[in-house]
């Protein structure tokens, strides 16, 4: 290597190439994405249906198109990017990011700032231990995705999909159109993980039946799936006797969650919230690794690819302010509470080095006018209604972060 | 096709006695129904090396038990096979329960179970901060462990392959041939007749069945089913050892483990059942295996579950290990209802297997031995636990080794591309033969990209990849085409 890595990035999802982006804007010299696939643009490569961009862009693209943007800018910023380089670990305290590559065999960099934007990865079936036989034509949505998208192959003919994030909501009618039947789609919960938009663009429109607080409770088939059993839950999301129905599919899609992905993170010895499952980052999305920053699904899952791009770049331009030496270490550092009806929420901190949007989730979906607020008197905001599926954001000013300030509360609540 | 000796089933015993007889210039031929190794009760146990405490002074167990577990310790390294030697622990809540540890202590002393010794609940608690409070004493057994049973099937096979063994897989046994003197002469199979003098049975929860082939119907095998949890590998360190219940009538009872791997392991149960294929998990089975984790350590970290899996064990009627050469027909083996401790004992019957087939049916097959033998067999190299130095040697020299397929448990498209060469025709065979797949994704990520490297490799078309074989395929057809065809049936229609 002729020249240090000011800036190192791991993951060129939209996350990554933002934080590249915003890198090279706030003036780092080498900015270095490493990304293990053949292919920049992380998950949205296999997202070829449109929806992506409607904030940023103000029109309507399809993932690949999304990211071509990112990507052409990166490129004309002068961000580097090294494609089949899988990063395998970062040293505790060093922070050494050790690589391998074909060509290029295992390498190390100790860089002057690390953002960690490796995304997010889908729950697995053993996650929610479903009893029953463990056949073949059991995928994740995104796996379905990426087997017809990328691949050009169908994972089966018939499906059943379990959970209604929006992959699998998404897959539904991405099976219809190849040619497949959609049984319907069973969601435990009473409201559904996904946006509302998909519900309607993806079920409604194409009649597929969408049962709330309803699960697979037993999976059949010994080589290939041939059903599975589905039955109603009570409150406390108990299979409720005598709604058991069997259900004959050869596939079964799961769409039950996604987890940020923090093998790395943990290596690198980052602490990592119990809720969001991300790393613990305050607003200038610095971990407690002063040296290491996050973005994306990484640190928390968000509906929307624009607010990752939004944190991409944020987390990429304070990483560049650190390896130029700019960001003191005793930094404030004022804890966000959530209220009574927070699930989470990201960042934990606020610094008031600049403006910040706290992005939350409620725990109960709130079906009638409310209001979300950042305390003491920090903001407040009329919605129609709050949903899990939908994340909420409190805006906050630099200015508004006075010195009498010591903690920021934020929640929703009918009004 | 002419053998020396045929062995029916390659589970454990099945590829244990294969490779102890390839210690012998004879021609072996093992066959098994399945697409890939282990499957049956080999593949879903608890992979427990016992102390050897548990066992009747006397009974057949007791014999192989000690021997088989001294074995392994060596045979790890022989055959590169990874084991955690752990010791373990049987957990003591009454004083009642302490009398029976006393007993055990007592057999395992008879037993020549080396270093075992009770200890106080305070004791175990130092070692192990996760157990339960209510634990006042606990029996220890330095010489406990528990192995990875993928790569010790594997071990076993390859090594007797090395040295001249044959393996056929998807070959399933329908009935024995005998000769006009009433000896054996061979087994039919659905891929013809494999001819041979000698036929071990070593079928597992089959075994009883190919036994009354050859009259031979003294012991019934009663297919039980054990269910597990398996934990992600970030629950590594919460408890270090094998914890056991107190035993029971009903059996051992549910176990917390931590893997060969470093996985959180908890099961089983023993539920008897008719089907020996039956390996799904039942929603009473995983709510009994849960409290029983619970009661041995409350704290037990059921959301990093990762998958829950099934075994059918083969008890046996008799309740001990059945092996004996039949007086007639000559030449058949039975070595049938090895359940627990069989894992651990697999090592010390094999040898005493072939043993007996030398000194009781050598006037069936001439055994000279095999000069060449080689008693070493190396693992597909596990990246995960290789050094820096190690690893950079390795992508050095095969770039496929700095491609990571399998990011849970960083495996290299080069140990892929080596488990084919080795044999893996499934996506399960290569899970088990690299571990590419056992992580907290569950193949979510690895899966599309094994079944890629499975096609290209044996250059089949990416649907005719499957699973675990037979009609276990992961996909239904090219997207374009799929649609077609059914415009094309509708139109028909």
């Amino acid at each position: 290597m002729s020249r240090d890595i000011d800036v190192l990035i791991i993951g060129a999802g939209p996350a990554g190439v933002a934080a590249g982006i915003g890198a090279r804007r706030e003036g780092a010299e080498r900015v270095v994405v490493l990304e293990r696939d053949w292919d920049l643009g992380g998950i949205l490569q296999q997202c070829i249906h449109p929806g992506f961009g409607l904030r940023t862009f103000k029109e309507e693209l399809t993932g690949p198109e999304y990211m071509h943007r990112f990507i052409q800018q990166a490129h004309d910023e002068g961000v580097e990017f090294r494609t089949n380089t899988m990063v395998f670990q970062i040293d505790k305290g060093t922070n050494t990011v050790w690589t391998m590559n074909k060509e290029r065999g295992i390498e190390h960099m100790t860089p002057g700032a690390i953002v960690l934007t490796m995304g997010c990865r889908e729950r697995p079936l053993g996650a929610i231990r479903i009893p029953g036989t463990r056949p073949a034509g059991i995928y994740t949505a995104g796996t379905a995705q990426r087997f017809v998208n990328m691949e050009g192959h169908m994972p089966g003919k018939r499906a059943v999909i379990l959970g209604s994030g929006d992959i699998g909501l998404i897959m539904a009618r991405r099976m219809i159109w190849e040619g497949a039947e959609i049984e319907g789609v069973y969601e435990v919960m009473s409201w559904p993980g996904g946006l509302r938009r998909n519900i309607a663009q993806c079920l409604d429109d194409y009649g597929i039946p969408f049962h709330l607080k309803t699960t697979v409770t037993k999976i059949h088939g010994r080589d290939r799936l041939e059903g599975v059993t589905v039955a109603q839950v009570d409150d406390h999301m108990t299979p409720i006797k005598g709604t058991e129905r069997f259900v004959e599919c050869d596939t079964l899609l799961l769409a039950i969650g996604l987890i940020p992905e923090n093998e790395l993170s943990r290596m690198a010895g980052v602490e990592i919230h119990p809720v969001t499952g991300g790393p613990v980052v305050n607003d200038l999305l610095q971990t407690s690794d002063p040296k290491i920053f996050a973005a994306g699904n990484v640190v928390i899952v968000y509906d929307l690819v624009d607010n990752v791009s939004d944190e991409g770049l944020i987390a990429g331009a304070n990483a560049a302010k650190y390896a130029a030496g700019k960001i003191p270490a005793d930094i404030r550092r004022i804890p966000v509470k959530g209220g009574e009806n927070v699930r989470l929420f990201s960042p934990q901190y606020v610094t008031g080095q600049a403006d910040t949007t706290i992005y939350m989730r409620v725990t109960h979906p709130v079906e009638q006018a409310c209001r979300v607020f950042a305390e003491p008197d920090l903001y407040s905001q009329r919605l129609r209604y709050a949903r899990p599926g939908e994340m909420n954001e409190v805006r906050i000013k630099a200015g508004q972060i006075t010195p009498d300030i010591k903690e920021i509360t934020i929640d929703i609540q009918p009004v | 096709m002419n053998y020396d000796v045929v062995i029916i089933g390659a589970g454990i015993i099945g590829s244990g006695i294969a490779r102890e007889l390839s210690r012998y210039k004879i021609k072996i031929a093992v066959i098994d129904k399945a697409s890939e190794l282990p499957s049956g009760a080999s593949r879903a146990n608890s992979s427990m090396i016992h102390g050897g405490f548990d066992d009747k002074p006397g009974s057949v167990k007791a014999r192989f038990c000690v021997p088989g577990n001294k074995l392994w310790h060596k045979l790890k390294d022989e055959l590169d096979v990874h084991m955690n030697e752990c010791g373990s622990y049987v957990c003591a809540f009454s004083d009642e329960e302490v009398k029976h540890l006393e007993t055990l202590l007592e057999q395992g002393k008879a037993n020549g179970c080396p270093g075992v010794e009770i200890i106080s609940g305070g004791r175990l608690r130092e070692k192990e901060p996760n157990a339960s409070g209510e634990i006042i004493a606990a029996l220890w057994s330095p010489e406990a462990g528990i192995i990875n049973n993928f790569e010790a099937v594997h071990a076993f096979i390859e090594s007797a392959q090395i040295n001249g063994a044959e393996l056929f897989l998807e070959t399933l046994v329908t009935g024995l041939l005998f000769d006009d003197k009433g000896g054996i002469r061979g087994v039919t199979t659905n891929k013809g007749e494999f001819i041979a003098p000698v036929v071990i049975n070593a079928g597992g929860v089959h075994s009883a069945e190919i036994s009354s082939w050859a009259g031979d119907n003294s012991f019934r095998i009663i297919p039980t089913k054990g269910e597990y949890f398996l934990l992600d590998r970030t629950t590594q360190g919460f408890i270090h050892s094998f914890m056991f219940s107190c035993p029971s009538k009903a059996g051992k009872g549910i176990t917390v483990a931590q893997t060969a791997e470093g996985n959180l392991l908890a099961g089983p149960t023993a539920t008897e059942q008719e089907d020996p294929e039956d390996h799904a998990t039942t929603p009473e089975g995983l709510a009994e295996v849960l409290k029983g984790a619970r009661r041995l350590v409350p704290a037990f970290p059921v959301n990093l579950n990762i998958t829950t899996f099934a075994g059918v064990r083969a008890n046996i009627d008799t309740g001990d290990f059945t092996i004996n050469a039949l007086a007639k027909p000559r030449g058949f083996v039975n070595v049938a209802g090895i359940k627990s401790p069989g894992f651990t004992s697999a090592p010390a019957i094999a040898e005493y297997v072939a043993d007996m087939v030398r000194h009781e049916l050598g006037d069936r097959v001439k055994f000279a031995p095999n000069e060449k033998f080689i008693p070493e067999r190396r693992n597909i190299p596990r990246f995960l636990y290789m050094d820096m130095v190690k690893r950079r040697e390795l992508a050095q020299k095969n770039p496929a080794y700095a491609q990571i397929v399998c990011r849970c448990e960083t495996v290299t498209e080069g140990q892929v591309i080596e488990a084919v060469r080795r044999g893996a025709r499934t996506v399960s065979a290569v899970k088990m033969m690299t571990r590419a797949g056992t992580g907290r994704c569950q193949g979510g990520f690895c899966c599309p990209r094994v079944a890629e490297i499975l096609s290209r490799e044996l250059g089949i078309p990416l649907d005719e990849v499957t699973r675990h074989g037979g009609g276990s395929r992961l996909l239904a057809g090219r997207t374009k085409e799929f649609l077609l065809k059914k415009k094309r049936e509708e139109a028909a229609k």
